[in-house]
């Protein structure tokens, strides 16, 4: 229980000078951060040979406070921004962070087009049903019957199971979990890191001042608690076609496979066209 | 029990099996312990030899805890004719446990006026015994000596046939040292009871396991003769406590969210009048990191300072 963690202080990888972040009180986001480096600092992956892309919103934001190389992008292109980081710098770590509505609305066919390529990446997705840094619509997560500002009469569209999607799209890798077990989220992140192919990694966050407050969900340790309960219908529910069980929440890592991974395809092609180009 | 299986118990021998002994009333034996242990090693034994003997044998376990440490007993009851697979309440000719605490849950199960408890001196304590999580904190494990033991019970041994079978090499063999306990309690010739323990051990350990056996039946002769044989098991010692948590908490990126003190197993944290949080309890805390792990702002950072350390750099 005590292994390794005494080790790692957060504050290491953090810019300090960027300190306090501008996360609300009670922001799961920060917790997912935090499982992040922690799982960085356990695979020692050197902070030179990191990059960091994330997209716009809270989540977004939070790469503005990783002490690596960042790359705060675009928002819902992230993945676009990482796709091409990754087949130039195959030397590179790249670490998508990405929301719910910056990786499933907007931005929506990058996911389904990183998956299917199976490029070596890893994305979180930090779900919290909400468009939280605008202020709280609607977004492809939110869970039947909620409140946001553009749902006012409550949510009536049925909500994706991101997990489900990214695995019929073809990702490598496919994984949840939920930010109050800090220990298993930084396990299943150090899982996807590792992961030779494209890793998709939906992490349930509490969007504690918007969501939370429209909603009544509570105060912010009342959130944390209730993650395994009934907060999170989005990922439970046969809302697509969905392999995973629905009774109860399935985290961890959901799938995993050894699809070829497209970098390498993606460098033999380029090798065969600089030769040909040298030929001429 | 399978038939085929006894019948090469002593297929060298050629022998028939031997006229059963009358025996009206069944004979109730209770094996219990915790997973892991071998206590259904001990029943099968037990009732392969009683259906050897020529006697009708009825079995029932639980053993779904076998790999969790959790708790594990065994009805054997046989005679001439047995109905009920379980031994109810005040029944048990012979109670024998391969874990004191054990023994000791299944006290009520010995007839008062002629039961027989032969119980190892071997402790696990459960996780739930735990008073609190600060490691070394004190167990509330029985406290009760063997001696108070005998008092409630008409013929006791408190034996510490973990330790036996250590000696003999292979601390695995303590079950069959009880196993040559229990033989004491019952009119099996001794090579019957040696064929059976030889047929159920791996190959490999039927030596050790042989010498096991006859260790805790002279044991158990050897108590008996003088009086009945008590050994206090020693008290656990409280492991040290090998280091002293210290929160550093920062009152600049304290957001006041309340999480901290809410999850604190111990609920030791609270927010003070600035509402940041501090550590209202310190000598609760037991320095598990729940706080620093889910502060979302990265506020607490829980040190965990090796005892006397502390002490030594203060000095310096
Ligand atoms: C092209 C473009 N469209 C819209 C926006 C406005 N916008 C900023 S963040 C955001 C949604 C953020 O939601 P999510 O990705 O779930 O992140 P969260 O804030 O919830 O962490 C939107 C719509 C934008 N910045 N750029
Ligand atoms: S708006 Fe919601 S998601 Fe954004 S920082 Fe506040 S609590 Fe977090
Ligand atoms: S480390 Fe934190 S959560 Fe754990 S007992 Fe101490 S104050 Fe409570
Ligand atoms: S969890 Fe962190 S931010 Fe929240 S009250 Fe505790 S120390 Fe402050
Ligand atoms: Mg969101």
């Amino acid at each position: 229980m005590f292994t390794d963690a005494p080790n790692f202080d957060v504050r290491d990888y953090l810019r300090l000078e960027m300190m306090p972040h501008f996360l609300c009180p009670g922001c799961g986001h920060g917790i997912a951060l935090r499982a992040l480096l922690w799982a960085l600092h356990d695979l020692a992956i050197d902070k030179d040979k990191l990059a960091i892309v994330s997209g716009i919103g809270c989540a977004g934001r939070l790469s503005a406070y990783i002490d690596a190389n960042t790359f705060h992008t675009t928002h819902g292109r992230p993945l676009a921004f990482a796709t091409g980081l990754a087949l130039a710098r195959p030397d590179l770590h790249v670490v998508v962070i990405s929301g719910d509505g910056d990786c499933l609305a907007i931005g929506g066919n990058h996911l389904i087009h990183a998956c299917r390529r199976n490029l070596k990446l890893t994305c979180l997705m930090l779900n919290n049903e909400i468009y939280g840094m605008t202020g709280g619509q609607v977004s492809p997560t939110t869970a039947e019957t909620r409140l946001t500002t553009t749902t006012p009469l409550g949510n009536n569209e049925p909500s994706f199971d991101a997990c489900a999607l990214a695995s019929a799209a073809g990702a490598g890798f496919v994984g949840r979990e939920v930010t109050r077990h800090v220990p298993k989220l930084k396990e299943l992140m150090k899982a996807g890191l590792e992961h030779p192919g494209f890793a998709f990694i939906e992490v349930l966050t509490d969007c504690t001042e918007v969501y939370g407050r429209k909603n009544e969900l509570g105060s912010s340790p009342e959130m944390i608690m209730r993650q395994k309960s009934d907060m999170r219908p989005s990922a439970y529910r046969n809302t697509v076609d969905t392999p995973f069980h629905p009774t109860s929440l399935p985290t961890g890592i959901l799938m995993q496979n050894d699809r070829p991974e497209y970098g390498a395809a993606y460098r033999r092609a380029a090798a065969l066209a600089a030769a040909k180009g040298a030929k001429k | 029990m399978s038939g085929s299986k006894l019948a090469s118990v002593e297929a060298g021998e050629a022998s028939a099996a031997p006229a059963p002994i009358a025996r009206k009333t069944p004979f109730n034996v209770l094996i219990v312990g915790v997973g892991g242990q071998g206590v259904i090693m001990v029943s099968k034994v037990l009732a392969a030899l009683a259906q050897w003997r020529g006697f009708e044998v009825k079995q029932s376990e639980v053993h779904g805890m076998a790999k969790r440490g959790g708790s594990v007993f065994s009805h054997v009851r046989f005679g001439e004719r047995v109905w009920s697979p379980t031994i109810a309440k005040g029944e048990a000719d012979v109670l024998i446990a391969l874990e004191w605490a054990e023994g000791l849950r299944w006290l009520p199960y010995l007839k008062p006026a002629t039961g027989i408890f032969i119980c190892d001196t071997k402790r696990i304590v459960p996780p739930f015994a735990c008073l609190n999580r600060k490691p070394g904190a004190p167990m509330r494990y029985s406290r009760e000596t063997a001696e108070q033991v005998a008092n409630y019970v008409a013929e006791g041994y408190a034996i510490d046939a973990t330790t036996m079978a250590e000696e003999l090499g292979n601390e695995r063999a303590a079950n069959v040292v009880l196993l040559g306990a229990l033989s004491t309690a019952l009119d099996f010739p001794i090579a019957d009871w040696e064929s059976t323990v030889s047929e159920f051990v791996p190959k490999k350990t039927i030596a050790v396991n042989l010498e096991a056996f006859r260790l805790g039946r002279t044991w158990i002769a050897e108590a008996r003769s003088p009086a009945p044989a008590t050994g206090t098991p020693p008290l656990l010692p409280l492991a040290e406590v090998p280091f002293t948590p210290r929160l550093e908490i920062n009152a600049a990126w304290c957001k006041s969210c309340d999480i901290c003190v809410k999850m604190c197993p111990e609920r030791c944290l609270r927010l003070n009048d600035d509402r940041i949080a501090e550590l209202a309890n310190p000598e609760k805390c037991t320095g598990c990191r729940l706080c620093e792990w889910l502060c979302p702002d990265f506020a607490i950072r829980v040190h965990l300072e090796a005892q006397g350390k502390a002490a030594e750099e203060a000095a310096r």
